[in-house]
């Protein structure tokens, strides 16, 4: 059994550490169930799931009060969707030392951005990502997060799930 | 600029009633008033109170109003028409009034908010740009953030389009030259707030104001912002493509006018023709106007429905449109 824990950044290049951008949606939740027949009971595998919430505008707040409350509110959600995505992997064989959850809150333009930076700071292999399926009219105005990795990720494979 | 009103004496009764005399006249000063240093309820304010901001005093009047989404003349009941009491001038004042709605251009939801912290910081960033409205704020005893705007004079700059040159062909021959250079700049403004990691938010047609002292075009209104995804930029950027085909086209070229005045071309049309935010817009106009050079209608076509690229930042925009710019020259003969 590997012994990797996830601060040991010198082993990285050699084992197969996937990043998973995930959020609390179904797609995010077939995402991982992909994952999980992919990948399951493999023991040299390490799974990072990622959240990356970004940290509101006080533009969209009234008060700082009903800024914070929000974002307490949202990562609670994550945190609720997250137990959920390692008890996916977990039921099927990863065993605990092998799931990583991050919730990372941040002030952040870009998503995708912010993904591939976690990316390149824990060195993973492959970065998956959910397609939301969103229509030709809203990637106009809202871009697409799983079209910035695609277009913009570096060392490392990219994998949408759909 | 903002300065901390609470901490300020504010003047008494008999001095704005001097105040008001003096710009007014005397006959002119009501017998009663109110004098409200706290705003937060804005349907308290009436006409002819005086709101005052620490020191400052400013002479309630009328409403303003806002024409959005059809809604000609819908009154904004927290924006107000104001006298500055300390020199007479007519300023526009906007009180606070948080909102979080759902909009939706075309199939898309987008959820905006208004925002006075962002117009006041968006006031000072562009307090020495010429393309925008300029004012200054102000908190209010309650802590609300009051932005008192200097008046425009002027028209709205789409209302002044629609009256250059005969018919489109005129419009684009001599005037749109001059129209596109003036757009550029427009642009180029937005892209100073964009370069300071700010929105516009609500970037329509109705929002630029031809400053008929200045002789420039200026933006106005910058409370709102939206909840953006990959792209911070791209509600503006699809606002600033819509004003351009409202520009190229003088107007709208609506699909139901072309199939009720022109059915040959309407019949040349495609779905991937039409403008991706609003279907009933035709976006590449071309071939409605075959006049049109091909580098400027391919910069339309990033707006339409047809579309597999779209800009992300306005300095792809702005490339484009330097292109489009100089083969313009060429066919008309017209710089700017």
């Amino acid at each position: 059994m590997s012994t990797q824990t996830f601060g040991d950044l010198s082993r990285r290049d050699v084992e197969r550490h996937l990043l998973v951008a995930v959020d609390e949606s179904e797609n995010s939740k077939r995402t991982v169930m992909y994952l999980a027949d992919f990948f399951g009971g493999l023991k040299d595998v390490f799974i990072t799931l990622l959240t990356i919430i970004p940290e509101p505008s006080e533009d969209f707040f009234p008060t700082e009060a009903a800024r914070a409350k929000w974002l307490r509110d949202r990562r609670a959600v994550m945190e609720q969707a997250m137990a959920g995505y390692r008890e996916i992997l977990r039921a099927v064989g990863l065993e605990d030392h092998q799931i990583e959850s991050r919730i990372v809150i941040r002030p952040c333009a870009s998503i995708g951005a912010a993904i591939l930076e976690e990316q390149e700071k824990r060195r993973c292999c492959i970065v998956v990502v959910g397609r939301r399926g969103i229509s030709h009219s809203e990637e106009f105005v809202f871009g697409s997060t799983s079209n910035h990795i695609l277009h913009h990720a570096k060392n490392s494979a990219v994998l949408v799930v759909e | 600029m903002a300065n901390a009103a609470t901490t300020i004496d504010s003047p008494s009764e008999a001095t704005i009633r001097e105040r008001i005399a003096r710009h007014a006249g005397a006959a002119r000063v009501p017998d009663r008033f109110k004098i409200i240093a706290d705003t937060s309820d804005f349907f308290r304010v009436d006409y002819n109170d005086v709101v005052v901001l620490g020191e400052r005093a400013f002479w309630i009047k009328g409403y303003e109003k806002e024409g959005r989404f059809g809604l000609d003349d819908e009154l904004k009941y927290w924006v107000r028409r104001a006298i500055d009491l300390a020199d007479g001038t007519t300023t526009i004042l906007k009180l606070v009034f948080h909102e979080q709605f759902e909009t939706r251009i075309g199939e898309v939801a987008i959820t905006c908010f208004r925002s006075p912290k962002k117009e006041a910081r968006i006031l000072d960033l562009v307090a020495d740009h010429p393309n925008f409205m300029h004012g200054r704020w102000s908190r209010d005893t309650a802590g609300n953030i009051i932005r008192i705007l200097e008046y425009i004079p002027g028209r709205r700059y789409d209302e002044i389009i629609a009256e250059y040159g005969a018919g489109h062909e005129e419009y684009f021959h001599r005037f749109f030259p001059r129209v596109l250079a003036e757009y550029i700049e427009l642009v180029q403004a937005i892209k100073f707030l964009h370069d300071h990691g700010e929105k516009h938010g609500d970037i329509r047609r109705d929002h630029i104001i031809r400053d008929s002292e200045r002789q420039v075009n200026r933006w106005i209104d910058f409370d709102y912002t939206y909840r953006h995804g990959e792209s911070m930029f791209g509600f503006d950027l699809q606002g600033l493509g819509n004003i351009l085909i409202f520009l190229a086209g003088r107007g709208d070229v609506l699909v139901p006018d072309l199939y009720r005045d022109q059915r040959q071309l309407f019949d040349t049309l495609w779905g991937e023709d039409l403008n991706i935010s609003y279907k009933n817009r035709v976006a590449n106009l071309k071939k409605i106007f075959p006049y049109i050079p091909d580098s400027l209608n391919r910069v339309l076509l990033h707006f339409s429905r047809g579309a597999e690229l779209y800009y992300e930042t306005t300095d792809q925009m702005l490339e484009d449109l330097a292109t489009a710019q100089a083969a313009l020259a060429l066919h008309t003969g017209r710089g700017s």
